[in-house]
């Protein structure tokens, strides 16, 4: 489904230059459920943000759905991740003045779906999460658990074919947090849907089929489950 | 899409209260005193466009070069109103003759012409003209009955719709019936017109058949001689299509040469004004209306009025791009989720287009409150409606103007946000589109509201100047009572002047022509000390009887006022005169003569000191006082202070029963003078009232700023504090900067204003000196506004405790 060939992001400073990633090579098929793993500062968030195209990468080829990202004008990447990739955050990042309906439904906006379309899509999504009783309420009205499952719902509204997670359950308590993994392991098994999460628990990330290890912008291990 | 961008939009004006409130309330009054302004503009360049030919009307003028001043005549001497029909053969003419504050008197018994005390009198202030039949080939207007061939036949006379209900109760009454106008004109009333429209220049109200005249020449100032001009007697003029205005100015000087004279013509000569011109040239004096509008201040206001719209944009910009680093993660979380750029700025300009439209809905509501209260401000009439064609296609452009100027800037600041740095908090103001930016628009605002104060501070001097200046007379507690000159009214005045000083509240009386004071002038050329030729200028007349001197208080320089029963028909002049003649001590020309035109030698009797002969634009003129009774038909009554009231209503009572025949019309001459001013003292109200406006807006804006600014730096001042920075060291933190800025706007504006008030100064040959007082005013006073609006909140911020803003990090 995607895959990264060599690459390397880096910031300069003046005569300061400060290397994030390094040399990264990463190939993820289609249904695979991957962890990045890693310490404060190896670089999980930033190779999370190249994957889904909100950052660019200093140096390498990068592929996704065989399209060379890299390659790629701003708009055309814009309109590859928009139609394919979905994200949910570490602190669920809900528009707070926008109803958990709205909510949910502003993706669909972004993608010019009809009105009656919009309703059917949304009240599927509600069900589905069990959060029609909640949709008129603002997040602010909501446990951080719930906040998350609108962000995951969210997400999932246009049928991303891949889900990127960074620290979904960093905010969350442990009891929270099981609930969250319990829908991504479904989601994936079930659905088959690709999902990529950062991580910073072992125990989260046990519950996707490969998890990868970064430290100080390289790759250190990579293993399957 | 368009549901849920109003929808947020909506939201967020909600959630931020104190915030919106600021932009509504800065931009409301700014579009309010627009919407306002606009107004009187449109009214002031309304003036005769209903008129079909408007672009093809001119009215005849006249320019004479008296010394090395050119004087500009609006009318033309009585013959040459024949002369031009006759010389111009292809052009329409017609001839207006006006008769300002005119009586007309309704005789309460139609069949019986003859005075009662029950007839109905008026005084027509303006609107009463003679006129002749042509007239309404040029102008068109709608009758009611009759037609403009009525005016043909002399003693006929046409009212408009109004003034004949006003007379007749109904103007359907008033067909065939008849009235008396200034006590010698009896008029049959021929046909109705209907009312003009309140934007002309041409008043009708009172219309009498122009051939009535021809035996009246003398009762109103005319005389059948190309040597006298009367600025009453004006002509309009249509020329044929195919004739250009030059043409015909080059064939007026070829008339002017062959009635006048070649030597003559070398000074005076006629020209066309186009009808579009006759409402804003000052040079004429006034229009048969009741004011003319100087260009320039349509220009002042149409200026004030863009600075103040731009002062309320620029506070919309600052605002707006200052809160969108509070809107950021929103922006982010856009993105992320597929927004395209192009999709957040139609949201953040829809968002300013919810509050503009918000602010223009609570906009026309002040300014509807306000309108009642313009005709304080600006001549226009009480009916001046708020909303027209013109008014809705200015406000719709004004919003698009507003919308795009303060809506586009920071929706591109906004939707250009990085989304990863959006997400993370990374947006601080100082990345938000620049402090450079933000600096300049600050220091625009300041230029603005401070051009605005030393213009408020120099108009209200100027005004309070003009209005305590000594004029070189007394004018308080003087009554003036216009009056008649015929043969009867000046058989009573002898024994009339006796009976009011008979009352004790009366101090003095004097029959005269001209206050002291005047918008009038009488001039006329003249010879000095038995020399064969005459001056190359030409002296002033007021004509007055022997206690002119007293009632005005006016003071000798030299010799003596004349006295009543004086043979030798002494003449006072004053200094001016003396030493335009180029004696110096006044002592020394008494006993010299002057001869007036072709009239006989006066001796010079007394000099008094230069009093105003004018308003206080015009420099003093040399004058002289002289009497002349056939000349005196005004009344001034110098009244004791004391039961003021109680004497007024018994002097009108003792003028009533003496002139049954005459309407009383009494003002106080302190009350005229300060008429003079009326432009003046409003353009200084404006003045007043839109730098109250700017600093208001001014201070909206830096109040949201600031206030935005403690949010943005709770953190700094939380660590400075830690670290032992003293309330004072904070608040200066706070407010240094804006200091700065009003300093770089006071070295902006001051050159400006000096420039804008040193021109309307001009105005004035009597005025105040720009002096540095003014513009020193001007910096303590916005530096002492901007303290108060910075003051609280930056105070605030430093009396916070650091424990409280640090723990949320």
């Amino acid at each position: 489904m995607l895959s990264l060939k060599n690459i390397s992001k880096y910031h300069k400073a003046g005569s300061l230059k400060t290397t994030i990633l390094q040399n990264i090579n990463l190939d993820v098929d289609a249904g695979e459920f991957v962890s990045i793993m890693g310490p404060s500062g190896s670089g999980k968030s930033t190779l999370l943000n190249i994957i889904g195209m909100l950052d660019e990468p200093s140096e390498g080829y990068q592929y996704f759905l065989n399209e060379p990202v890299h390659q790629l004008k701003d708009k055309q990447r814009s309109a590859l991740y928009k139609a394919n990739i979905g994200f949910v955050f570490q602190a669920y990042h809900l528009i707070d003045e926008l109803t958990v309906y709205e909510n949910i439904e502003t993706p669909l906006l972004y993608h010019d779906i009809k009105s009656g379309e919009r309703k059917a899509l949304v009240a599927d999504m509600l069900d589905r999460f069990q959060i029609v009783g909640k949709k008129d309420l603002f997040p602010s009205q909501l446990s951080g658990g719930q906040q998350q499952l609108v962000g995951i719902a969210r997400a999932l509204i246009v049928s991303p074919k891949l889900l990127l997670a960074d620290e979904p359950t960093g905010n969350l308590n442990s009891k929270q947090g099981d609930e969250i993994m319990e829908l991504f392991s479904k989601l994936n098994k079930e659905e088959g849907m690709t999902i990529i999460q950062v991580t910073h628990s072992e125990k989260n990330a046990a519950y996707g089929t490969r998890i990868i290890n970064l430290l100080d912008g390289t790759i250190e291990s990579s293993k399957n489950i | 899409m368009i549901k849920n961008y109003f929808k947020i939009a909506w939201r967020n004006i909600v959630r931020h209260k104190a915030y919106s409130a600021i932009n509504v309330a800065g931009l409301a009054i700014g579009v309010a005193a627009c919407l306002l302004i606009f107004v009187v503009i449109q009214f002031e360049l309304s003036y005769d466009k209903f008129q079909p030919n408007y672009n093809k009307i001119y009215r005849v003028v006249m320019q004479q070069k008296s010394g090395d001043v050119t004087e500009f005549y609006p009318g033309i001497p009585y013959p040459m109103s024949e002369a031009l029909r006759v010389d111009f053969p292809g052009s329409k003419f017609a001839t207006v003759q006006t008769s300002y504050g005119s009586q007309i008197t309704v005789p309460a018994n139609t069949n019986n012409t003859t005075i009662s005390s029950a007839d109905k009198k008026f005084t027509e202030d303006m609107g009463v003209l003679f006129i002749q039949p042509q007239f309404f080939d040029i102008f068109k207007y709608k009758w009611l009955s009759g037609g403009a061939d009525v005016l043909e036949a002399p003693n006929t006379v046409v009212i408009n719709r109004s003034t004949a209900n006003k007379y007749f109760g109904d103007w359907k009454n008033a067909g065939g019936k008849v009235i008396r106008m200034d006590n010698r004109l009896t008029l049959k009333v021929g046909g109705i017109i209907e009312d003009v429209p309140s934007n002309t220049d041409l008043p009708l109200r009172v219309l009498v058949s122009y051939s009535t005249l021809k035996s009246h020449l003398a009762e109103y100032d005319l005389e059948d001689s190309w040597g006298n001009n009367s600025s009453n007697h004006e002509i309009f003029m249509m020329p044929p299509d195919n004739q250009s205005v030059s043409t015909i100015n080059t064939q007026l000087k070829i008339f002017t040469q062959k009635h006048y004279g070649k030597n003559e013509a070398k000074t005076r000569f006629h020209l066309l004004q186009p009808l579009s011109d006759m409402h804003f040239d000052t040079r004429f004096g006034n229009t048969l209306g009741d004011h003319i509008t100087n260009k320039a201040t349509i220009r002042t206001l149409s200026f004030i009025a863009v600075l103040i719209i731009l002062m309320a944009s620029i506070n919309f910009i600052n605002l707006s791009t200052a809160q969108s680093v509070g809107r950021s993660k929103e922006v982010g979380i856009r993105k992320v989720l597929g927004s395209s750029r192009v999709q957040l700025i139609k949201q953040s300009i829809g968002e300013t287009g919810l509050i503009v439209i918000f602010a223009l809905i609570i906009a026309i509501g002040i300014a509807k409150l306000a309108l009642p209260y313009l005709k304080n401000i600006a001549s226009v009439p009480d009916d001046i409606n708020l909303i027209s064609e013109g008014s809705v296609i200015f406000l719709s452009l004004m919003t698009l103007a507003i919308v795009l100027i303060s809506g586009i800037y920071p929706a591109l600041v906004v939707s250009g946000f990085r989304p990863v740095l959006a997400l993370k908090n990374k947006i601080t103001a100082a990345s938000v589109g620049g402090v450079p930016l933000r600096r300049v628009l600050v220091v625009t605002q300041f230029s603005i509201s401070q051009l605005l104060i030393i213009g408020t501070i120099v108009a209200v001097k100027q005004m309070n100047f003009v209005n305590t200046a000594d004029l070189g007379f007394n004018k308080e507690a003087v009554l003036i009572i216009p009056g008649s000159t015929d043969s009867i009214s000046l058989q009573k005045s002898a024994s009339f002047k006796q009976m009011f000083l008979q009352n004790p509240g009366v101090k003095s009386v004097s029959f005269i022509s001209d206050q002291p004071s005047s918008q009038n002038n009488w001039s006329a050329n003249f010879y000095f000390d038995n020399s064969g030729t005459d001056k190359n200028y030409h002296l002033y007349m007021k004509f007055g009887d022997a206690d002119y001197f007293k009632t005005f208080g006016l003071r000798f320089k030299a010799g003596q006022p004349y006295s009543q029963k004086d043979t030798t028909s002494g003449i006072v002049i004053n200094e001016t005169f003396a030493k335009k003649l180029g004696i110096q001590n006044a002592n020394a020309i008494i006993g010299k003569t002057i001869k007036i035109g072709g009239g006989k030698w006066h001796p010079i009797v007394g000099v008094v000191e230069d009093f105003k002969t004018n308003t206080l634009r015009e420099a003093v003129k040399p004058t002289i006082i002289i009497q002349d009774k056939k000349e005196q038909g005004e009344i001034a009554v110098k009244l004791n202070t004391r039961n003021l009231s109680r004497t007024v209503a018994s002097v009108q009572k003792a003028w009533e029963t003496t002139y049954p025949e005459y309407a009383y019309n009494g003002y106080f001459l302190d009350q005229n003078i300060a008429d003079f001013y009326k432009q003046e003292n409003q353009l200084a109200l404006i003045y007043k009232i839109f730098a109250m406006i700017a600093i208001f807006i001014s201070c909206l804006g830096l109040y949201g700023l600031v206030s935005f600014m403690v949010v943005q730096r709770t953190k700094e001042v939380g660590v400075r504090k830690v670290l032992g920075a003293s309330i004072s060291s904070i608040v200066y933190l706070f407010s240094k900067e804006f200091m700065a800025l009003i300093t770089v706007s006071f070295l902006i504006a001051t050159p400006l204003a000096y420039y804008m008030m040193n021109s309307w100064l001009q105005n004035f040959v009597f005025r105040i000196p720009l002096s540095a007082t003014v513009f020193i005013l001007a910096i303590a006073a916005s530096i002492i506004i901007a303290w108060l609006t910075v003051g609280y909140k930056a105070i605030t911020a430093a009396l916070a405790n650091p424990v409280k803003s640090l723990r949320s990090e």
